[in-house]
């Protein structure tokens, strides 16, 4: 089935398989490889993207379900200034290890931090309680997510 | 430019050159290799656990569009060399030797064990082909327990074993365990058991295998823990000589043991793709991996421990029985380990040891994090069962036992000296962190509330490398390599052998490198994952901070003492007036003399430094671990027991550990939340469960629960750092103890909790069905 979406910002076309989930099609036809595919049943978080303002797991979403939408992934965060700004603080954090599920945390933190902006711990353990790291114990990520917080509110 | 020396690297928390690609999604995992021409595998696996393969008809998925092959177990035998398990042949196990194919032939041995392998234009194909793929089985009955494996009628999985042992029994004595024994005030026996679980990655297996017939080239891209090992188990099994192997790895999604060598999977590719001619990429999906990629664990043991009235631990007589799956990987190996460390830190006067390994219908044992760390779960646990029953402190007990720190070291009763252990001292320092007589206080008013807090204590130590054995000539776990070059852009290479799978290497190792050299930190690279480019290494056993670290900081001296020669030459001085800080090599006192490292090396290319001088600025450096030394601590857990759901809350968690010089504190500190991370998994949510008749019954994310960001507190260190070994290198690793220690020291916290209950634990695994049967089924006048 044709679909045409917009991807970090760029309009995109492709003929996926009606099963085709919107992992695989960022993965292989838009060679997107950042988006982790951990469970593919929708429990691990790393495949997490930003479809049209909000964090969904897209090894759940089929790509013709995407058509028309507006979708991040974890390439679409920084710019030429850098990083984005929840990269940049889980860097600063020493948040991750193996970096598997990083792209998913950050995006699920990125869309959290955009709609809570001055969200406390137990609140970002919450909004975070859906993706599993298996290297950190969790503590960095939520530093990292805490920081970005913190510089938003102090910009 | 003044004449100082660069800032120190080693020992500061210096963010992570990983990160910006990890951060950006431009990491290299294997599943994000893509070749030209590239087919798809998915396996045929078997519904049973146990059974005679009759039939396997390939037909009709060799007929569905877009399946390119369909390969079976006995057509895969016709293409591959048998062999032992690479890793058992590594490690020269000498036990009972299983005769098993890559793919079954005769039987299968597991829910789960690969039958047939399709190669497909695209994964979706693969598995359509996988579903026309028609098995027929004669179900023989499965052998899921240790005790009916260990029983001589139940049907051994391998007809050339003639019974289920994959461990022959075995007793050692160390000391007079019968004159002690029956001299002891009190002699208690227990229970334990430690329950299967796993390690979970969050990327799976897999690889991608592209042969080269024109050149008879075999290159996979492999997710691995060392390029070396998988390269020597896919020459082996694929009968090819080593040097036509090369094995390439990237970014890897952690494994934490799982990931060492090659899987029958992943020969099963390699030779497929040689069939094929196409390179054929296989990642294995999250019910692949709970399935088949290995568990852990599964071990039971009767302990009698021989005690004083005092408290003095006197002796301890062990019997361990290990289940270790079907086939052969680490597991019969593990008791020899166990058995060496089961004293730990401790003073005893005679300890007895004997274990059996046994082969049955589950996924094979694979190792996990510090695979012999039952020894510290079974040891703290019993420590804990005599101080109750004592009336005792448990940190007063641990005092009263732990081996004082002596010169000459005092040896454990196995052997192994305990050169600069800290036992003591973490267990002072954490008594000092947690006032336990406030907790108590406030333990007894919650009781009165009907909540139930509970406080445990646990102490290890980790062999991170373990001290060089009395007498022997080679360091405590081995040499390590590296080699080393200046290049003419003024980069210092490190080449290692390490295959960093979230260990932060590439980051650690140029810290020590970049002070030791004198150059930015930036300005060293770290090249891994080329079995053509890297020397022989292995990422595992906690090895890295001592053996990895210190062949980078005696090689960048190495390369330095090179260099300054060269230098001598170019700039008319003696090398000992020359110094190299900031990436400039200097005459000292002259700052005006500056001349950076890699103008260095392009004159020294050119011919500059003329006739005689050696001007191969690179150097083959090994590391033998010096003196070594050990990592350890204690480990204090403040639990909230709901006696009503049985869930279990950790309230606070203490971490007191000794790893020697810190490197990257930030690294270490990662490294440690992480164990206790998977510690706190494996006691409230984690178990590879399987069923009467062997189906795995763990194969979801929904089933099989590893701990999220609601499940791990906020976990507080405190580090020390007591007795340096060696004048340069007292770096020790820390990849296992907190794995090691956490399960201890929250079963202990919990038993605590449940002691107005009368509750004993002698279990591993306590999700909430458990605690409330725990409480059910406890005597409260004990």
């Amino acid at each position: 089935m044709d679909i045409t979406l917009r991807v970090n910002g760029t309009t995109r076309s492709g003929s996926p398989e009606a099963r085709k989930t919107l992992a695989d099609f960022l993965r292989d036809d838009l060679n997107l490889t950042g988006t982790h595919l951990g469970c593919e049943h929708g429990v691990c978080g790393a495949c997490t993207v930003i479809v049209d303002g909000r964090a969904v797991r897209s090894c759940l979403m089929l790509a013709v379900q995407a058509a028309g939408s507006e979708v991040t992934t974890i390439e679409g965060l920084a710019t030429d200034a850098g990083l984005g700004p929840v990269q940049q603080a889980m860097w600063d954090s020493h948040s991750f290890q193996c970096g598997f599920c990083t792209p998913g945390f950050v995006m699920q933190a990125t869309a959290f931090l955009r709609a809570h902006p001055d969200a406390d711990e137990q609140e970002v353990r919450e909004a975070l309680s859906g993706n599993i790291c298996r290297c950190t114990g969790y503590q960095s990520i939520i530093d990292g997510v805490l920081l970005a917080a913190k510089r938003n509110i102090e910009r | 430019m003044a004449e100082i020396l660069a800032e120190r690297y080693t020992g500061a928390s210096i963010r992570r050159s990983e990160d910006p690609r990890i951060l950006t999604g431009a990491g290299r995992y294997v599943d994000d290799i893509k070749l030209p021409g590239m087919l798809h595998a998915a396996f045929v696996r078997s519904p049973l656990a146990h059974g005679r393969v009759l039939s396997v008809d390939v037909s009709a998925a060799r007929e569905l569009p877009g399946v390119v092959a369909v390969i079976t177990g006995a057509e895969l035998e016709a293409m591959t060399v048998p062999g032992p398990d690479a890793l058992m042949a590594l490690m020269s196990w000498a036990g009972p030797t299983p005769q098993f194919s890559l793919l079954a032939t005769d039987k299968v041995r597991f829910a789960g064990d690969p039958v047939a392998v399709v190669v497909a234009e695209s994964r979706y194909l693969a598995e359509d082909g996988c579903e026309l793929v028609e098995v027929e089985y004669d179900e023989l009955p499965p052998v899921t327990n240790a005790s009916f494996a260990l029983d001589p009628s139940s049907p051994p999985l391998f007809e050339n074993l003639g019974d289920n042992i994959a461990r022959p029994h075995s007793r050692s004595e160390f000391g007079d365990v019968a004159a002690t024994f029956a001299g002891a005030d009190q002699v208690t026996d227990v229970h334990i058991d430690v329950h299967r679980h796993q390690n979970v990655p969050m990327e799976g297996r897999g690889c991608v295998a592209s042969y080269d017939a024109d050149r008879d080239l075999m290159t996979v891209y492999a997710a691995t823990q060392s390029v070396h090992v998988t390269k020597i188990a896919i020459a082996m099994r694929l009968g090819m000589e080593p040097e036509k192997v090369r094995v390439l790895a990237g970014d890897i999604g952690g494994s934490f043991g799982l990931k060492i060598g090659a899987s029958r999977e992943e020969l099963a590719v390699a030779a497929a793709s040689r069939a094929v001619g196409r390179p054929v990429k296989w990642v294995e999906d999250r019910g692949e991996n709970l399935t088949a990629s290995g568990q852990a664990r599964e071990e039971s043991f009767d302990v009698r421990a021989a005690f004083s009235d005092d408290g003095d631990l006197l002796g301890l007589d062990v019997k361990m029985v290990i289940d270790t799956g079907s086939y052969p990987g680490m597991g019969a190996m593990v008791p020899g380990t166990v058995e060496a460390m089961f004293p730990g830190p401790y003073k005893l006067a005679a300890f007895g040891f004997e274990s059996t390994a046994v082969t049955t219908n589950k996924a094979c044992y694979v190792a996990y994090r510090g695979p012999w760390a039952s020894e510290t779960f079974v040891r703290e646990r019993v420590l804990d069962l005599i101080a109750k029953d004592l009336g005792l402190d448990p940190i007063e007990v641990r005092l009263r036992n732990a081996a004082p720190r002596t010169d000459p070291p005092a040896a454990m009763i196995t052997g192994r000296p305990l050169v600069g252990v800290t036992t003591r001292e973490s267990l002072e320092r954490l008594a000092q962190i947690v006032d336990v007589p406030a907790f108590r206080r406030r333990q007894a008013e919650a009781r009165v509330r009907g909540r139930y807090l509970g406080i445990g204590v646990a102490t290890f130590i980790e062999a991170a490398p373990g001290p060089r054995s009395p007498g022997g000539p080679s360091g405590p776990l081995g040499t390590e390599s590296m080699r080393l070059r200046l290049e003419e852009d003024g980069i210092v290479a490190l080449f290692t052998g390490q295959m960093p799978h979230g260990q932060s290497h590439q980051t650690t190792l140029a810290q020590i490198a970049a002070d030791e050299f004198g150059v930015p930190f930036d300005q060293v690279r770290v090249v891994v994952g080329d079995s053509d480019v890297v020397p022989f290494g292995l990422t595992g056993g906690s090895r890295s901070a001592t053996m990895t670290g210190g062949v980078a900081l005696h090689g960048a001296r190495q390369l330095k003492a090179k260099v300054l020669d060269v230098a001598s030459h170019l700039m008319e001085a003696s090398a000992q007036d020359l110094l190299i800080s900031d990436g400039q090599v200097f005459v000292r006192g002259d700052p005006a003399s500056a001349m950076p490292v890699g103008e260095v090396a392009r004159q020294a290319a050119t011919g500059q430094a003329g006739a005689g001088v050696d001007t191969n600025l690179e150097v083959n450096a090994s590391y033998d671990g010096g003196e070594g030394g050990w990592s350890g601590g204690t480990h204090c857990a403040i639990v909230d027991v709901d006696a009503e759901t049985g869930l279990v809350r950790v309230e606070r968690y203490v971490a007191v550990e000794d790893c020697g010089a810190l490197i990257n504190p930030a690294v270490v500190e990662g490294q440690i939340r992480g164990g206790i991370a998977q510690g706190i998994g494996a006691v409230l949510l984690e178990r590879s469960a399987y069923d009467q008749d062997g189906n795995c019954q763990s194969a979801t994310f929904m089933d099989y629960l590893v701990p999220t960001a609601c499940d791990v507190p906020r976990i507080e260190i405190e580090h020390l750092e007591t007795v340096p070994t060696d004048a340069d290198v007292n770096f020790r690793g820390v990849g296992e103890g907190g794995m090691i220690v956490a399960p201890p020291t929250l079963v202990n916290a919990i038993e605590d909790a449940l002691s107005p209950f009368g509750v004993r634990i002698h279990e591993q695994h306590l999700p909430p069905s458990r605690i409330l049967e725990l409480i059910e089924a406890a005597d409260p006048g004990q």
